[in-house]
């Protein structure tokens, strides 16, 4: 399939739906990353209401305009992955470590245990954060906090 | 596109002062923004509001088929399908109250099917009453609260037995201190009283004697201190290992599944060691150096109050540099710890994997990735040294200094005759006596907060919730007869693996358990084994809910014979007596007859006494697999789980194990889970799985008529092994 050919869009409101040029139509769409930690923004799968894959799309970028308005609006529904922009605070006590965050959805507090597994260094700069939830708070390039943030990641990490 | 029988109101059409069936707060908005929204289901609707009270959806109940939650990256969101088929995504959350909002939309499942609401929405603090700090678990410990108090009473209820030796340990420490601080005041004394005059032979001998005396009172003190100190330090170790072992072997399941082996197994090692090494070693040494200080420094300033104060002017420095320094430096040797661990991991990893990575010749990639954990710990070491050695050196400096001016000031006052040289030799010993413990005395915290931490991770495995091995529970001699009454399970209980599975086994029968891979059939056979327990619904023995028997009395009529079977480091006859020991050696060769493993046993050369190895590793696996029937077998379980024992063997193997299945299975109720379906075809009935729910239930000849799901799983397998034969 043609990244180029498929029109992405919702309807009704909360569905997002696919046609392939003239011919083929999704009623439901679910978009996933196929490998969101190792290729981040590329390799985008497309499934249908079953979880069958459609197509995956090697590069995004290349979908039509309005489509990938609609892929990105749906994909950050569906990834509630939080990028932390600031880290305010962080401190360790007896085996807990407490985050207070500036991310991408807002400020957020949370706490993470056994860092050793729950510390994903995807990359040097790459950091993916798992609270004790399994709620996920992602760094994508710690270089690029602020040089307190860095001061907290250096301690803590 | 269906008519959306849906009302979305502007107000809410709940009255404020309702009383609420369900209502949850949820933490993402509808802009995907962390924000505090509330589902709110009363009075037949369900609703949600935003946090300035304002309902952004309604919904009748009426209106509503189903409900579900949708599992997403990090959260989930429930979704509402209506009576006309549109499906609706009403509020998204995360995976810290995913698990409530499930629990919601079996509610809602529930209310709209017009039967009463039976749901388990507990409500969990997640933040500290006291400090507002969040949980690391909810309804758990908040670690930064937690009574140190009570948790050194805990720690001392393991000294408890030891009292008088420990008692004994402080009086001679306490003795030893007063000892050690002799010396140098006989110095003194010879100084000032006998060389200076330079005659009194007999009060040197005198002095002499007694400094001898000291020494070697000190020595037996010493070396009674040390052998009390081992005495203690084994067996208060060896008592906590046992105590939190002992926890650990009957913890639930769940703890397992969260929690890797090497961690748990530090809880039984390192945590321990922190405790035990705190209560033997740093006690002790915190009361003596302690009070050693406190009498030295009393002392030098009894002796001279300007000198004293000279000399210890430095101190302030010392316990600043230990504590600003302290804290960065105890984060870099812990770095230094986890660098050690990865670098652990990758070493066992790719040494276990060493035939693979030969198979693929992959030495070079292997050795690359050797060499970044090994670069990264030397660069950890490097660093945490390095700065070690630079604080350490300043610490020296102004160690030294305090000598610096005690000769400086003392010798000045000697030279004045403000002071005796007598004296002056005293202070100048005491001085070192102050100096060596002061460097470490600002890691007493620290050194007090890791034992704590230690202590506190024990208590959790202690104080964890065990599986439910209640002594009242009924002993039951089990028939037979299994009944599933409406199961519903999830590991993750926002996300059910199984749900409404109903059915029955009677005593006797073989249950054949079919369904793709992730259909519940391994859950299934969990909650047999009450490795689990159902979130709703019962699973019934003999007409009794199994939870109100006895769980080891339980657990004892019931064998598993698993495709990949543990046996234990020890011999073929142990292995198979493993769940009833005090069999005699002819029913452990008669139940290894009747598992075809009798034979290749007598080809070993020493038989039944042959060592098995680690996990069985010198055994093959149709070896292994027979073992463990036959361990089965003596174990004469009344319910049987066999689950993909075959499907690891060769042909011949195979038909000797099958014949080994069928005595086994005779007399038991049986449930089997087989890779090859048509091992399946003696089964009584097949229940064939699908996405966690019962999809079909009938015989083999039954299920292949009725050309339904359990049919295309067998023509799907029929071709794929036409097309496998084909290639190969």
């Amino acid at each position: 399939m043609n990244a180029a050919d498929l029109q992405l869009f919702y309807h009704p409101k909360d569905r997002l739906r696919m046609t392939v040029g003239e011919d083929r139509s999704y009623p439901t769409v679910k978009p996933v990353w196929a490998a969101p930690l190792s290729h981040p923004e590329k390799y985008l799968s497309l499934l249908d209401g079953k979880g069958d894959e459609i197509t995956t799309i090697p590069d995004p970028a290349s979908l039509p305009a309005a489509s990938k308005v609609a892929v990105d609006a749906e994909l950050y529904r569906r990834y509630l992955t939080a990028d932390i922009a600031q880290v305010i605070h962080a401190k360790t006590e007896f085996g807990a470590t407490y985050w207070t965050v500036d991310t991408n959805r807002g400020r957020r507090d949370f706490v993470t245990q056994n860092l050793q597994e729950n510390a994903q260094w995807l990359s040097p700069v790459h950091i993916m954060l798992i609270d004790v939830d399994g709620n996920r708070f992602e760094i994508t390039d710690k270089t690029a906090l602020d040089t307190k943030s860095q001061e907290f990641i250096a301690a803590i990490l | 596109m269906p008519d959306a029988p849906v009302v979305r109101a502007e107000s809410g059409l709940i009255p404020d002062d309702t009383k609420f069936d369900i209502r949850l707060e949820s933490d993402f908005g509808d802009d995907g923004q962390f924000a505090l929204r509330h589902l709110e289901i009363a009075n037949g609707t369900v609703r949600v509001t935003e946090a300035n009270g304002a309902t952004s959806f309604t919904i009748p109940i009426a209106e509503i088929k189903s409900a579900r939650n949708e599992p997403l990256v990090g959260g989930g969101r429930l979704e509402i399908t209506t009576t006309g088929g549109e499906v609706l995504p009403i509020i998204s959350y995360s995976q810290t109250v995913a698990a409530k909002f499930s629990e919601a939309a079996r509610g809602i499942e529930q209310l709209a099917k017009g039967q009463p609401l039976e749901i388990n929405i507990k409500d969990e603090k997640v933040r500290c009453p006291k400090c507002d700090r969040l949980l690391p678990e909810k309804d758990g410990i908040c670690p930064a609260c937690v009574n140190r108090g009570k948790t050194m009473l805990r720690i001392g209820s393991f000294v408890q037995p030891y009292r008088w030796q420990m008692a004994a340990l402080a009086t001679l420490s306490l003795v030893t201190t007063v000892l050690n601080l002799l010396p140098p005041y006989i110095q003194g004394q010879l100084i000032d009283k006998v060389l200076k005059q330079g005659k009194d032979f007999n009060q040197l001998y005198m002095l002499m004697a007694g400094w001898l005396a000291i020494l070697a009172i000190n020595s037996v003190l010493q070396v009674v201190n040390g052998r009390t100190i081992a005495f203690l330090a084994g067996r208060i170790a060896a008592d906590l290992r046992s105590a939190v072992y002992r926890a650990i072997e009957f913890l639930q399941l769940q703890f397992f599944d969260k929690k890797q082996v090497g961690a748990i197994a530090s809880r039984v090692t390192s945590d321990t060691d922190r405790v035990w090494g705190f209560l033997v070693d740093g006690v002790p040494y915190l009361l003596l150096n302690g009070l050693t200080l406190v009498g030295i420094i009393g002392f030098l300033f009894y002796t001279n109050a300007f000198l004293a104060a000279c000399i210890l002017a430095p101190v302030p420095i010392i316990l600043g540099i230990g504590a600003f320094f302290w804290k960065p430096m105890s984060q870099m040797f812990h770095r230094v710890g986890q660098k050690w661990a990865r670098f652990h991991t990758q070493l066992n990893e790719s040494l276990m994997g060493i035939r693979v990575v030969k198979v693929f010749a992959n030495e070079d990639k292997e050795y690359a990735k050797f060499q970044d954990r090994n670069h990264e710990l030397r660069d950890a070491g490097v660093s945490a040294d390095t700065r070690w050695y630079t604080i350490f050196g300043a610490m020296s400096f102004f160690t030294s200094l305090g000598g610096l001016i005690c000769w400086t000031v003392g010798g000045t006052m000697v030279m004045h005759g403000q002071l005796s040289l007598g004296e002056f030799w005293r202070v100048t010993a005491y001085l070192g006596l102050v100096y060596g413990p002061l460097q470490w005395f600002s890691q007493v915290n620290q050194w007090f907060s890791r034992a704590m931490a230690g202590a506190e991770r024990i208590f959790e495995v202690i104080d964890t919730d065990k599986e439910n091995y209640r002594p009242e529970g009924i002993k039951h001699e089990i028939k037979g007869e299994v009944t599933f009454s409406d199961v519903r399970f999830g590991y993750d209980k926002s996300n059910p693996v199984l749900k409404n599975i109903t059915f029955t086994a009677k005593p006797g029968e073989m249950i054949g358990l079919v369904g793709k891979s992730g259909a519940g059939k391994s859950t299934t056979i969990n909650l047999i084994c009450r490795f689990y327990e159902p979130d709703a619904g019962t699973i019934l023995i003999d007409g009794i809910d199994y939870r109100d028997i006895a769980l080891q009395d339980m657990r004892r009529q019931v064998g598993v014979v698993l495709q990949e079977p543990f046996l234990f480091n020890g011999t073929i006859a142990e292995n198979i007596a493993y769940g009833n020991p005090e069999a005699t050696l002819d029913k452990v060769i008669e139940a290894a007859k009747a598992a075809n493993a009798h034979n290749f046993i007598l080809s070993k050369p020493d038989g039944y006494d042959t060592m098995v190895g680690e996990r069985g590793g010198k055994m093959s696996g149709g070896e292994r697999q027979r073992i463990s029937i036959a361990r089965a077998i003596l174990h004469d379980p009344k319910v049987l789980i066999l689950d993909e024992a075959t499907s690891s063997v060769d042909v011949e193997t195979e038909k000797q194990i099958q014949e080994a299945i069928q005595r086994l299975i005779k007399g038991r109720t049986t449930f089997a889970i087989a890779h090859r379906l048509s091992t399946l075809r003696n089964a009584s009935r097949l229940v064939v799985l699908e996405k966690g729910e019962i999809a079909e239930i009938g015989t083999h000849a039954e299920l292949m008529e009725k050309q339904g799901k359990f049919y295309d799983l067998v023509q799907t397998q029929s071709a794929v092994q036409e097309i496998i034969g084909i290639g190969s």
